[in-house]
């Protein structure tokens, strides 16, 4: 029998990946940091995913039972890999509770880290109570007490939606576009205005990046059904004049400075490569590419190959990505290393 | 190289006062000129549902600001102040100051529709237009056009007899805008027409003038449309939040 997949990480990819090589009868190690799999969109509970419109803990919930009752998929959480030696079709990785594991492959499904809006402090985030991330309007709709305002628990009558908080910014060192955050925010708005009628939604934007099938089912939708505002300007600063935030720019269509009131102004926060990439790297000795995202060996030959044999790669580890779309590099990845695992076992047995 | 911030300053928004002094500078006179600030300080949300209630503003919100309506237009080739893309954006967002600038130029849209064909968006922009005069009109911005007084007369004499006759249109058009009815061109016409139409013709068309004769059975239609654009106009009005006499 072969050696078992390590897989890192029990997020979308993770869970796609184990689930896929124990579908093929392949033995696999699922580790994970946290003390529950799910990744990011049950640790930071995210509600009604785009683009399918489930709750993420029955989706993503579905997927964690899957690989917890599958008798060839051996799960060990609150776990970190602590040094990983060895060559491909025959790892031995050490882990963080002192136990070891032998393994033919693995996987890396280390995901993101969303971004800390601190560092733009501009925005007002942890000045002001009312403003908040689209991960905390996530967790209002996902805990059931909807979209109030932190600061006194009223209804917001106007909320601003910034996008681009943490992408697309040379001044903190992020230059990628974070890919899911404009129709992540035209879901958002659609959720408000359909919960709170009475509440506009207003979105500032640079570019509207609703890629492929979600230009007209969010961006348009959002506009035509549920009259989102779409406003063309980077916000320069929030401030308060004491009852409301203030948000401050330039419209740019009538060339006059804004200073508009809000009730509410949720950030678009954007991916950053896992805060623990750089410790990745130096124990599965692969490479970052120039953001800190794990760098993919080639683009097209095989999509999940990282920079050193043996160790694969999936999901938002190697840059932002969406739910589905890591889910089936997460299959893909199964699909590479179980090749490697069988093809170790013909070799023992010639 | 000049200064564009210059050309953004309206001459409204400069401001000098003859006697002022802050903090005990005196800052009275010419070198002392103040700038009003630019700042748009609030949306106006009701001011779209306004125009999307009245007849073709219907689909506004679609707008994305992609300009191809601008770009189309008939007139916007020849008066680059005529900018549909920019109203409707003014209106989305309430900027009502900004779009009474444009009320003397934004009635000139010759419904030529091919902003409509133009639009991605299925916005149709033309509509926009004739909803925002109409807008503009109701809320009392601008005075009635000739082309409305001239659309009164027409559709008054068509609601009550369910004909037109031309003669009595034109009369009640110089009348109510104040205009001889001795104009050149009509008496040279008249002219024209009672040297060369048949006596016949002729006749009938006095008769016409004179005894004003209805569509047979006309009343029923016409009470029927007389309801109809009280509709029109009470929900216009309604959505418009006016009272029912009229503007103000």
């Amino acid at each position: 029998m072969s050696r078992p997949v390590l897989v890192v990480g029990g997020g979308p990819s993770g869970l796609s990946a184990a689930h896929a090589l124990a579908a093929a009868g392949q033995r696999v190690v699922l580790v994970d940091k946290a003390d529950r799999l799910g990744g990011a969109p049950i640790l930071s509970g995210y509600a009604k995913l785009v683009p399918s419109g489930e709750w993420a803990r029955d989706a993503i919930g579905g997927m964690v039972r899957r690989v917890e009752t599958n008798k060839l998929v051996e799960i060990r959480k609150g776990v970190t890999v602590k040094s990983f030696t060895g060559s491909p079709g025959d790892f031995r990785a050490m882990l963080s509770d002192g136990k070891t594991v032998e393994a033919g492959a693995a996987i890396l499904c280390t995901g993101f880290t969303h971004f800390d809006s601190v560092n733009k402090p501009e925005w007002g985030f942890g000045t002001y109570p009312d403003v908040v991330t689209t991960t905390q309007v996530e967790q209002m709709f996902s805990s059931g007490k909807g979209v109030r305002c932190p600061s006194d628990g009223r209804e917001p009558e106007r909320v601003a939606i910034l996008l681009c908080v943490g992408s697309r910014d040379r001044q903190i060192g992020r230059e990628w576009c974070s890919k899911i955050c404009c129709t992540v925010s035209a879901n958002i708005a659609m959720e408000i205005r359909e919960a709170l009628p009475r509440c506009n939604v207003y979105i500032y934007y640079m570019d509207i990046r609703t890629f492929g099938l979600y230009e007209d089912l969010y961006y348009w939708e959002s506009q035509e059904k549920h009259r989102v505002k779409y406003i063309k300007a980077r916000i320069a600063e929030v401030t308060s004049d004491g009852k409301r935030l203030l948000v401050k720019g330039e419209d740019t269509l009538v060339k006059r400075p804004i200073s508009i009131p809000f009730d509410l102004v949720v950030h678009a926060i954007g991916m950053d490569p896992n805060i623990d990439n750089m410790t990745l790297s130096a124990v599965f000795d692969v490479k970052l590419q120039k953001h800190g995202h794990i760098e993919k060996a080639s683009t097209y030959s095989n999509m999940s190959e990282s920079s050193r044999a043996g160790v694969f790669v999936a999901g938002a580890a190697t840059g932002p990505e969406t739910i589905d779309d890591s889910i089936a590099q997460g299959q893909s990845a199964a699909m590479a290393a179980l090749a490697l695992v069988r093809s170790a076992l013909l070799e023992a047995a010639e | 190289m000049p200064i564009h911030e210059k050309s953004l300053i309206r001459p409204e928004n400069l401001v000098t006062h003859e006697h002022l002094e802050l903090d005990g500078v005196d800052v009275s006179g010419h070198w002392s000129t103040f700038i009003t600030s630019r700042a748009v300080t609030d949306y106006n949300e009701q001011m779209q549902e306004e125009i999307a209630s009245l007849p073709g503003g219907e689909f506004i919100h679609r707008c994305w600001q992609c300009g191809s309506c601008t770009n189309a237009c008939t007139i916007n080739a020849i008066n680059p102040d005529f900018n549909p893309r920019y109203w409707i954006y003014l209106i989305r967002m309430g900027f009502e100051d900004e779009l009474l600038r444009d009320k003397d130029i934004l009635w000139q849209c010759v419904s030529c529709n091919r902003c409509t064909y133009a639009c991605p968006r299925d916005v149709n922009p033309e509509g926009v237009m004739k909803a925002t005069a109409h807008w503009l009109e109701l809320k009392g911005h601008t005075e009635k056009k000739p082309s409305t007084v001239f659309d009164e007369a027409f559709s008054e004499q068509v609601f009550a007899t369910g004909k037109i006759e031309d003669g009595r249109v034109l009369r009640q058009f110089f009348a109510r805008t104040g205009q001889s009815l001795f104009q050149d061109w009509l008496v040279q016409m008249i002219r024209g027409l009672v040297s060369r139409l048949p006596v016949g013709l002729l006749m009938k068309l006095g008769f016409a003038t004179l005894k004003r004769p209805r569509t047979r059975g006309w009343a029923d239609a016409s009470a029927a449309i007389e309801e109809y654009v009280e509709e029109c106009e009470a929900n216009a009005r309604k959505a418009l939040r006016l009272d029912m006499q009229g503007a103000e």
